[in-house]
């Protein structure tokens, strides 16, 4: 019995040494470049379209959700697998920056962050991934 | 002289007025909003056995896990046909254009190799110009049994067999897609009392209820019309005719993967096969676990 007990203090001892070290070892993403064109580049949907409560939203939980998580916290089961945060779409400083800039990072990527402009081909299906991004604001 | 100057001065101020016009109509025309093309219908370009209007994008590579495992007839003892002998297709597509595919495969049964093509003729717009996506669709299938399976008389074409449909979708709004597809089989070499050719007609459907989750449903009927079979019809009354293969599942889609788990009755994987062979019978309890999954590369 006491064997037992051991075993499975060292196993949990070991999973959350594994845990925390995972996290500890990932990094926070270099500012990113983005080229000017993107940030002033304008949305070809309005502000309160339907199709960001539905195109947006289904997109978004089909490409984005399993690394940046249902709240876009970065808490997705892939995201402890990368080396680089996803940081937080719900911050100040995530939505403060235009919304060509979120465009860019979304659809163009880099690194760890892959293209997704074959994925998700249509431009007003993009800004209304966008616009679904918007709606995580604390 | 001088009516001649005015005649000229008129004709040029109409024709300049004229081509004014077209040009302004040009301008017009351009102006016009770009039509969006729909939503893919479906998720994957496969769906069960049967391929749909979906095509991924230009150099994208997709592979291809088919996997029949046997009826579940026999209860416990084969546990429901997973210990049973399964069918198994491995396949590569790769679409050359955003409207062209091609791919290749090999399945266990049959030692089945095939040659696949996949043409989008038309695609469905947001705005209902084109109601429709209608697909082409080929397959080509080369049988690796041994000769002796063909006869006598062995040429390496008796080993051919061939499927064309064409393929037309409606994505009807967030949640329900349908699907119908009338297709013609060949196959050049069969037994005595099996047509070499079918027609056959397909219906698909998607409900999704949630956004990386659906409910989909196919039928394939192959169609007994006496005008194109080879055999007499009292002899046509007797024999045992292909049986439609009736899917029905989940699948789950994400960003590169499509994953389809279900009960369908055939255990062919080549649709040429499922039209011509299939005896199973899904309302007679010759019900068979089927599983799909598949995989895309971007380049």
């Amino acid at each position: 019995m006491k064997n037992s007990v051991k075993l499975l203090t060292l196993l949990i001892a070991a999973l959350a040494f594994v845990t925390i070290n995972t996290a500890m070892t990932q990094k926070e993403g270099e500012p990113w470049v983005i080229p000017a064109k993107y940030k002033s580049m304008k949305s070809t949907i309005k502000a309160g379209d339907p199709s960001i409560n539905s195109t947006g939203k289904e997109l978004y939980n089909q490409h984005c959700r399993s690394c940046h998580g249902t709240k876009g916290l970065g808490d997705g089961p892939k995201a402890r697998n990368l080396k680089t945060s996803t940081g937080d779409f719900s911050s100040k400083a995530f939505q403060d920056q235009a919304d060509g800039e979120i465009y860019y990072q979304s659809f163009v990527g880099r690194d760890e962050m892959p293209n997704f402009e074959k994925k998700i081909a249509d431009e007003g299906d993009r800004w209304a991934v966008v616009y679904y991004i918007r709606t995580m604001k604390k | 002289m001088k009516n001649s100057i005015r005649i000229f001065t008129l004709a040029a101020v109409i024709i300049m007025q004229l081509f004014t016009v077209v040009m302004a109509q040009e301008e017009e025309t351009n102006e016009k909003p770009k039509e969006r093309p729909a939503r893919p219908a479906f998720e994957s370009g496969l769906l069960f056995d049967n391929a749909t209007t979906t095509l991924q994008p230009s150099k994208t590579l997709e592979m291809i896990i088919q996997h029949r495992f046997g009826s579940i007839e026999n209860g416990i003892t084969d546990l429901y046909g997973i210990w049973a002998p399964s069918n198994i297709r491995l396949g590569l597509n790769y679409s050359i254009l955003d409207n062209l595919m091609v791919g290749i495969g090999t399945t266990k049964f049959n030692k089945m190799q095939d040659i696949q093509i996949k043409y989008n003729l038309l695609q469905q717009t947001r705005s209902n110009k084109i109601p429709v996506t209608v697909s082409v669709y080929e397959v080509i299938g080369i049988d690796g049994s041994a000769d002796s399976k063909f006869g006598v008389n062995y040429k390496f074409t008796n080993r051919f067999s061939y499927f064309t449909q064409v393929i037309v979708s409606r994505r009807f709004n967030e949640k329900i897609s349908l699907q119908i597809a009338p297709s013609f089989t060949h196959y050049n070499s069969t037994d005595s009392l099996v047509d070499h050719d079918r027609i056959a007609l397909s219906f698909a459907g998607r409900f999704k209820f949630s956004p990386q989750s659906s409910l989909i449903i196919s039928g394939d009927f192959p169609l007994q019309i006496q005008g194109i079979s080879e055999i007499r019809e009292e002899i046509n009354e007797t024999l045992e005719h292909p049986k439609p293969n009736i899917c029905i599942g989940l699948e789950v889609a994400t960003s590169t993967h499509a994953f389809h788990i279900y009960l369908g009755s055939s255990q062919g994987i080549l649709p040429q096969e499922n039209i011509l062979y299939n005896q199973n019978d899904f309302f007679k309890g010759n019900i068979i676990l089927g599983l799909n999954v598949t995989r895309l590369w971007n380049f």
